[in-house]
């Protein structure tokens, strides 16, 4: 789970796992900052974060993948993706 | 498997000593801080992070390795806040994640490109990207989430 300069950058890197291209395993920086950035996020430091918040997090992650179209195995978790 | 409220109680005082000092406590400074022995903190820490899968220790220790979306083990992500670098980041993923946990403050992380080597910044404040260079960066999951995902050490 990497940022790089650019898609033709993470083609390049000697570790790139061409499954991913077939994943479809590349992400806009602005949908990666809604998948990282929902509610739940929002209240790391909260007393209660582990036990109020943690468990909202797989709902949400998978909303927002939806919104971004992210919906096969590779991103929803499916077991047996690549 | 630990009650709630300690489980609760041992996850703040790890992320807020990552997000203080840029280090995760020991569990046995964790246990004399919420007055229970060292062998109890042991047992809580590794309920804890069973309970917050995301995270791991070290393998073969009971050192924190990673407590996203910050790492006690340093990555290539390097956080900066008020000009300190003090921090580091799970992954590149995460590192998107943790202006949440500095309310009001410009969140800079930087990392070497994978490929080249080149410098890959973004900085954040409350959530919202305000620095990106190059303007052309992307994120890349390069095994997918789930069983298949791999060791997460090797990320």
């Amino acid at each position: 789970m990497n940022l790089f300069r650019s898609e033709e950058h993470a083609r390049r890197w000697t570790q790139f796992n061409p499954a991913s291209e077939e994943g479809l395993g590349f992400i806009r920086l602005e949908d990666l900052v809604a998948f990282f950035g929902t509610e739940s996020r929002r209240h790391m430091l909260d007393a209660d974060y582990l036990s109020a918040w943690y468990p909202k997090r797989a709902a949400e992650r998978r909303a927002v993948l939806e919104r971004a179209g992210k919906t096969t195995p590779f991103w929803m978790g499916t077991p047996g993706t690549p | 498997m630990a009650d709630a409220r300690q489980l609760d109680q041992m996850f703040t005082r790890i992320m807020q000593g990552l997000v203080d000092t840029g280090r995760a406590p020991h569990y046995a400074e964790l246990a004399r801080a919420m007055v229970l022995g060292p062998a109890e903190g042991r047992q809580l820490l590794l309920d804890l992070m069973q309970a917050y899968p995301i995270g791991w220790l070290h393998p073969e220790t009971d050192y924190i390795a990673s407590f996203p979306p910050l790492n006690n083990l340093p990555t290539q992500y390097r956080v900066s806040v008020r000009g300190a670098q003090t921090w580091f980041a799970q992954c590149g993923f995460e590192a998107t994640s943790v202006t949440w946990l500095f309310p009001g403050e410009t969140v800079r992380v930087q990392a070497p490109c994978l490929d080249c080597g080149e410098p890959v910044v973004i900085e954040m404040r409350d959530g919202r990207l305000v620095t990106v260079e190059p303007a052309s960066i992307v994120g890349h999951l390069n095994w997918g989430f789930g069983p298949s995902r791999g060791k997460p050490p090797f990320l």
